[in-house]
Formats: C-alpha cells, structure tokens, sequence
C-alpha cells in the first residue's frame, strides 16, 4: 500500500505491505535504526516514537496507519549532531548503559517533559513505568529527566 | 564537544563516551545490520516439551514465495561437525557428555527446541514459512522436575546417557565434618529452593552470518561476550579453520551472562548462509528469548547447620540438586564454583558439600550474573534463621562470624586465603548508615497501627579478582592481554579482547590509559570487537576492572616507555629525562622542548632513523592480576509488607560496597544499582515458570514480569576502598555483586517483616500470592 508521512521534518514515501509494523518500516525500509524492537508485544517500550505528538509503540502501529502522520523518531532529537537538552541531561547524569532500551526512553520522556514540564521524581517514574531497562536500576534515567526539567525552568 | 579537565581521569565519574552514539539512536546493534543479498532466519520451535520428531515435512514451506530454504535438523546434520555448547567445550567441563545434534532430527527436549531454520527473502516471510512446517511429534512423558529426573525409571532426555543425571553426585568434605556437627550445641536443618528466572536482555540474541564462497571466508557479525569464544563455536562446529572465521560485534544490548560463544541458532544461521552463499540474519525475538534462549538459577538445597548456642557458626552440610534444563552450557559447572564460596567471609571450621546435577525438559542452564549465587541466598538465609531460632540478632550473628582480617589472611575452609577482606567494615558502616535501633522502634510503632515493616541485611564476596594463590601460574584469573599502539595521528589504540554490552569499558580504559601514557582522555581510542584484531578475552565474571584495567596501565606504561626511547632521538636528551603530560613529550623542566606525541608518531612513521632504531610504537602486554583480592559489601533494605495484599513495597535499600579503588564512581554504581535491580525483580516478580507437564508459562512480558522504574528504589551506595593490595592496580569487579545479594537480603527483610506472624521463608521467589499463602499456612 503506497503511504506519505512525514518523519523528522522530512517527506518519506513507501510501501510497506499492509501487516508490516511501523517499527519495521523505519527500520528496515527508511534504514532508521535508532528505533530499537524490545518486545514486539507493546510492553517494553524501546520502540516508542512521537505520532502526531503523542508518544507510540511502533511495533504495535502498522506503517500504514501512520499514513500522512507527522513523526518524530530519536534521530530526530539532534538532527546537526548537537544533543538535545534532555540527551544532555541523560549524558550529564550517566543514565544508561548498554544503551538498547534508551531510545525508547528518550521518546517517552521527551514527550512527558512537554507536557509536564514540572513534574516531580514519582510522577516521572510513573510515567516511565512502562519503558523497561534492564540495566541501571532506573535511578540514573530518573535523575537525567530531573535534571532536564530543572534545566528548562531555569532557562 | 568540549575538552574534559581533569587532573586524573581516574577515579572520576568522567561521563562516558559510549553516550553521544547511543544517546541520539545511531549506535550500531546487530539487528541495525544490512548486507547486500541477506536474507532472515527463523526458527521452527517443539511446542512439546518431550517428544520423538518422526516427520518433518517441509514441502508446503519450501514452496512458499519468498522461502530461499528450509533446513532441517537432519540437514545442517549433514553440513556441520557434531560437537558441545563453546563455552561449556572451552571450560573442559568433564563429566558425561550427552550427545545431541544442532537443530533437533529424532527428539525434542523442552518448549522451544529449534527443529528446523527457514530462510526467506524477510523476516514476515521467514515466519510464513514457520507456519507452513509440518513435523508430526510422538509424546514422551516429560521430565518436568530435578525430582522427576532423579528417578531411574524417568525417560532418558538423552539415549547415550542412559538415564538424566547429567553432572553425577560428588561430595566433598572440609575440616572434620562429623566431629563439629556431633560436638555442636545444635543442628539446624532446612531445605531451601532458589526458583529458576533469566537474563532478559532488552537485545534478545542474533547474528548476520556471511560466507563468501570465492575467499571461503566465514564474517559472522554477533552479539556476544566474546568475539574469539564464538569464533571457536563457529569454526569448530562449522569445521572451518579458524583463520577463515572472522567475528565483529559493535554494541550490544545487555547480556549478564546469556550471549557468551556462539548458540545452536546462530551456528545454524552460519551454516544456512554458507549453504546459501548469501548472508543470514538471524534476530531473537522476545517470545523466543524468553522461552528459549536458556534459565539460570533451578537448584534446591538440604542445608545442616552445627552452631553453637552463643551464636558460632560451625560447620554447614549442603547437598544440592541442580535442575539443569535440556543441555550442557553452564549448569554443571557451577557446583565447584558454589563448593568453592559457599563459606563467604565466614569462619567455618568444617563444610560438607555435595551435588547433583540433573537433564529436565526445560531450557538448558545458562550463565546469570553471579552463576553461583545461591550459596550466597543459602548462607544469608541460614544465618538469619539461625539467629532467629536462637533468639539473637542477624548483624551481631554476622559480626560473630566473620573471619578476622589478619597478616597472613584467614583461610577459608575450602582454601583460598581472605586476602583484604573488609566485610567486618561494610558491615559496621551498615549499621552506621541505617541506624538499627531507630528502625526498631519505628517497626514497632508501625506494627501497632497494622503496618508490617522489615529489615534484611546480607553480606558478600566476589573472587573479583580474588587472591593470589601461593602456586605458580599464580595469578588469581588467568591473563589478560591487550595491544597498545601509538597512532599516527597521535591517538593511544588499546587493542582489547573485553566486549563491552554496558560495562562502559570505552570509557574506563581510556581514563586509565590517558593517565598512565599522559594524553588527553579523548586522545585514547579503545578498539573491541573484531576478531582479526583484538587479544584473546572474555568480558564476564567481573574480570574487567582488575584484569583488563591493569593490562591497560602496565600497557600504558610500557608504550610510554617505547615511545620515550624512541623520542630521545628526536629530542636531544636521554630517555629518562622525558616525560609526557597532555599529549605533549618533553624533557623535564623546559617546557621550550615540548614536542606534540602526535610528532613523535610521524616522525616514527617515516623511518627516518634506520633500521637501528626501534621505530615501531606499539607494544604486547599481559596482566596476572597482580596481588588480586576479594571484592565484596554487605545491603541492608527496608521493606513494607501489606498483609491484605502481600504487595512488597522495597522503601530504602542502602549498600556499603568495597570494589578497591574505583576507576569512574558513576559507572561502578550503574553496576550496583542494575544488579540490585535484577535482584528485587528476582525476589518480587521474575519467575521461568513451567507447568507440571513441562509447558513453558512465561514466554511474553505479559507473564514474566521484570522491574520499572516504579518498583526500584533509591539505592543509596557507600564506597568503602580500605585496603590497597597492589602497587599499582586496586580495582576490583563490581559487576556481580548487586545480583548475587540483593535476594538474600530482600527476603531477611520479608521474613522479619512478617515475624509476627511466624513466617520462616525457604525460597526466593516471593510475589503477592506467595506472601498471603505464607502468612495463610500460620493463621
């Protein structure tokens, strides 16, 4: 099925068979691989991107639902190579460690920082209850989105 | 970016230069890998847990559009050498030696045993085909338990072993046994039961596999621990010279344990490609993961205990059963490994240890951070029973116990010397840290209004590197090697056989290295994973922060020396009057002589000097581990039990850890943190649960359940770095630690939490449902 969306700012066009999942389609047919598949059952999170401003798990969206979507991948966070606030933040704070579920993370904590942007530490633990590391405890991550959030009032 | 000012990178949280990549999605994991021509694997998996495979029809697959091939257990029989798991071959684990075949051909052993690769044009595809193989199945009765499997008549998993006895009973005795438990004021008994969970990566396995027919050379791209164990796996059962295998990694999504060699599936994806002549990509999903890729963990143990009735711990009798699964990778090896710790810190004057592992029709035993936990969990858990049972309090037991730190160090009763021990010292600070009597009185005021607070604590070792032994080859792990070179370009190239899936090793390397040559910690680029160019190694077992920080700075030093001798004819002065600082050589005292080590690369380059002098700015070094030592700490938590719902709510968790000196505290508390993470997931929520009929329960995030964010707690950390043992290299492994105690001291917390109930807890796993039967079985 022949779709249009826009990704990161830019106009892709493709077809991706109609059972083929977004995940997929950015992965293996716009060769966009920062977006990671955890799970493939919607529960890990490390698939998560920005549709149409809300964040999705990719792998349970087909491509084709994403049809004339605006859609925010994390290449998309630092297009000219310079991290953004938030990817600064999680560097500063030594968030991650082998780094598969972090893309995810950053997605989801990109978008509740937008829409909380004076969230407290427990509000954001929630919020990221549903993106699995296996790594770090959480704590480090936790203390990335904190640092962000205090950055952007101070700013 | 900005350069990082430091006076010693050592020792600071420099923050990692792993992050820029995967901060903005562009690091590069297998799966992200696409070669011209590649085709996708997938694999048709036993839907029974014991069962003869008398057809396998694959007609109706193979017919598929889009299906390249589908290769059958008997036909990548025909294309491959027989053979054992790499990791179990490599560590000469003798014993009996079940004879298997790559993909099954006449018997599958448990839920997810592959029997067949498809291979198509996608992924989708691939799967199409999945669906499209027939194989018709005769039931045997499944081996569903280690119980089950000790009995004669139980159905052999295996025909050339007769029956399911797969690492045979041994026992072995320290001290005199029968004298201390017959002279003890009293034997305690108890039989406890460590349940079977797993690694969960968030990258599942996987590889790209790539023969080219003209060359006859093998390039598998992995995830693995290890690029030179898999490229042994791949050679051996592919029977290729190893010179034609060439294995790369790049990053890799977690491991603990799960990616070491090269596993059936991604052996069968190596053949199907050189079948095929075209590369096969092979990724694991979740489902297959979880229920495939192997279970750590299934063992159950008769526990005595001789104590005496002020509280000394005497002697421990352990006979321990160990439900390895369907095949050989790590199950029996880990009994001489928990034989060897099971006495920890403590002063035993007498252990009895004896063990039998057993073949059950689940997934095979696998590596899982601190594979020999359990005589951590057994020995934590013994110590708060006894001290239950004899009216004392754990941390006065505990303090009891401990072997004194002594010039020369106690021995443990199974050998190796307590070199640095400091478990006494994180003990106390502990006590220091949480404030016990406040706790009390708190629990106490909390009991009267109908809250059920609790206090665990535990303490460990870790052999990270562990101590020297008095014999040569003395060293406490082995060697380490690494390659180091001074670039043309001025950079320090640490050739290194670690493969990093977390550890940060790009990172802490280069700071060592950096401040050891004196370049900027920018100017060190640390090189892993690539077969052809990196040493020997093996990232596992918490051997990175001695084994190959050392080798970094011994390396470090013998380059600097190289390249001192060598800058001595391009500075005029002799070699011992140069040094380096900040990536400039000069000779000491007249910073007008500073020549850039970049220069000093070039200069090297052109050969200017002749064959006279030694121009080639690389060196080989080996690291022993130097005076080693024991790593270790004691973790106390404070957890809530709501007896209504038997929810465990973990509110402090505190850790008074000594790894030696600390390369990047940051780092070294990641580590921590992430295992104590695991550990509370093992304890709260994470079970690989089978039914009584062998079939797998667990095999979506939906069923096994690990840790968020809202289930973790603050982890509060306290370094203690009290007793350096080397001249030069005082890391120690912190990798394991986290894992290896956490469960024994959340459980001390839920036993003491329902003490007024009368709940004596034997097991590990204790989620809500568990929580209310224990208190039910008291009410």
């Amino acid at each position: 099925m022949d779709i249009t969306l826009r990704i990161n700012g830019a106009t892709y066009a493709g077809s991706p068979e109609a059972r083929k999942t977004l995940a997929d389609f950015l992965r293996d047919d716009l060769n966009l691989t920062g977006t990671h598949v955890g799970c493939e059952h919607g529960v890990c999170g490390a698939c998560t991107v920005i549709v149409d401003g809300r964040p999705v798990r990719s792998c349970l969206m087909l491509a084709v639902q994403a049809a004339g979507s605006e859609v925010t991948t994390i290449e998309g966070l630092a297009p000219d190579g310079e991290l953004g606030p938030l990817q600064q933040a999680m560097w500063d704070s030594h968030s991650f460690q082998c780094g598969f579920c972090t893309p995810g993370f950053v997605m989801q904590a990109t978008a509740f920082l937008r829409d909380h942007p004076d969230a407290d530490e427990q509000q954001i633990r929630e919020a990221l209850s549903g993106n699995i590391c296996r790594c770090t405890g959480y704590q480090s991550i936790i203390e990335g989105v904190l640092l962000a959030a205090e950055r952007a009032r101070q700013s | 970016m900005a350069g990082i000012v430091a006076e010693r990178y050592t020792g600071a949280s420099i923050k990692r230069s792993e992050d820029p990549r995967i901060l903005t999605g562009s690091g590069r994991y297998v799966d992200d890998i696409k070669l011209p021509g590649m085709l996708h694997a997938a694999f048709v998996r036993s839907p029974l847990a014991h069962a003869r495979v008398l057809a396998v029809d694959v007609s109706a697959a193979r017919a598929l559009p889009g299906v390249v091939a589908v290769l059958t257990g008997a036909d990548l029989e025909a294309m491959t050498v027989p053979g054992q798991d790499p990791l179990f071959a490599m560590m000469g684990a003798g014993g009996p030696m079940p004879e298997y075949s790559l993909l099954a051909t006449d018997t599958v052993r448990f839920v997810g045993d592959p029997v067949a690769i498809v291979v198509a044009e996608s992924r989708y595809l691939a799967e199409d085909g999945c669906e499209l193989v027939e194989v018709d199945y005769a039931d045997l009765p499944p081996v569903a338990s280690a119980a089950a499997a000790l009995d004669a008549d139980s159905p052999a998993l295996f025909a050339n072993l007769g029956d399911n006895i797969i690492g045979p009973h041994k026992r072995s005795e320290f001290g005199d046994v029968a004298g201390t438990f017959a002279d003890a004021d009293r034997v305690a008994e108890f039989h406890i039961d460590v349940h079977r969970h797993q690694n969960v990566p968030m990258e599942g396995r996987g590889c790209v596999a790539s023969f080219d027919a003209d060359s006859g050379l093998m390039t598998v791209y992995a995830a693995t621990q290890s690029v030179h164990i898999t490229k042994m796996g791949v050679a051996m059962r592919l029977g290729l010279e190893p010179g034609k295998v060439r294995v790369l990694a790049g990053d890799i999504g977690g491991s603990f344990g799960l990616k070491i060699g090269a596993s059936r599936e991604e052996l069968a994806a190596a053949a199907a490609s050189r079948a095929l002549g075209r590369p096969v990509k092979w990724t694991e999903d979740r489902s297959e993961n979880l229920a495939a890729s192997g279970h750590a963990r299934e063992e159950s143990f008769d526990v005595r205990a001789a104590v005496s009735a002020n509280g000394d711990l005497l002697g421990l009798d352990v006979k321990m059963l160990l439900d390895n699964g369907a095949y050989p990778v790590m199950g029996t090896m880990v009994p001489a490994i928990m034989e060897m710790m099971l006495p920890g810190p403590y002063k035993l004057e007498a252990l009895g240890f004896e063990s039998t592992a057993v073949a059950t029709n689940k997934a095979s035993y696998i590596a899982y951070r601190g594979p020999w936990a359990s005589e951590t969990f057994v020995r934590e858990r013994v110590i708060d029973l006894l001290a239950k049972d004899l009216g004392l309090d754990p941390l006065e037991v505990r303090l009891r116990n401990v072997a004194p730190r002594t010039d020369p160090p106690a021995v443990m009763i199974t050998g190796r010397p307590l070199v640095g021990l400091t478990t006494r010292e994180s003990l106390e600070r502990i006590a220091q840290l949480v404030d016990f009597p406040a706790f009390r009185s708190r629990q106490a005021e909390a009991r009267a209004r109908g809250r059920y607070l609790g206090i665990g604590l535990a303490t460990f070792i870790e052999a990270a590197p562990g101590p020297r032994s008095p014999e040569p080859p003395s060293g406490p792990m082995g060697m380490e090697s690494m390659r180091l070179r001074l670039e043309e370009d001025g950079i320090v190239a640490l050739f290194t056989g670690q493969m990093p899936h977390g550890q940060s090793h790009q990172t802490t390397l280069a700071q060592i290295a950096a401040d050891e040559f004196g370049v900027p910690f920018e100017q060190v680029r640390v090189v892993v994973g690539d077969s052809d160019v990196v040493p020997f190694g093996l990232t596992g077992g918490s051997r990175s922060a001695t084994m190959t920080g050392g080798v970094a700075l011994h390396g470090a030093r013998q380059l600097k020396t190289k390249v001192l001798d060598f800058a001595s004819h391009l500075i005029e002065a002799s070699a011992q009057d140069l040094q380096i600082t900040d990536g400039r050589v000069w000779v000491r005292g007249d910073p007008d002589s500073a020549i850039e080590v970049s220069e000093v690369a070039r200069r090297a380059a052109t050969g200017e000097f002749g064959a006279d002098v030694d121009a080639n700015l690389e060196v080989e070094a080996a690291f022993d581990g130097g005076e080693g030592g024991w790593s270790g700490g004691s973790h106390c938590a404070i957890v809530e039990v709501d007896v209504e719902t038997g929810l465990v709510t973990v509110q402090r968790y505190v850790v008074a850890e000594d790894c030696g000196a600390l390369i990047n505290p940051a780092i070294v508390e990641g580590q921590i943190r992430g295992g104590v993470a695991q550990g509370i997931g093992a304890v709260l929520l994470e079970r690989s649960a089978y039914d009584q009929d062998g079939n797998y329960q667990s095999a979506t995030f939906m069923d096994y359940l690990v840790p968020t964010a809202c289930d973790i707690p603050r982890i509060e950390i306290e370094h203690l770095q009290t007793v350096p043992l080397d001249a030069d290299v005082n890391f120690r492994g912190v990798g394991e630690g986290g894992m290896i105690v956490a469960p024994p001291t959340i459980v001390n917390a839920i036993e003491d939490a329902l003490s007024p109930f009368g709940v004596r807890i034997y097991e590990q796993h204790l989620p809500p449902a568990r929580i209310l039967e224990l208190i039910a079985a008291q009410r």
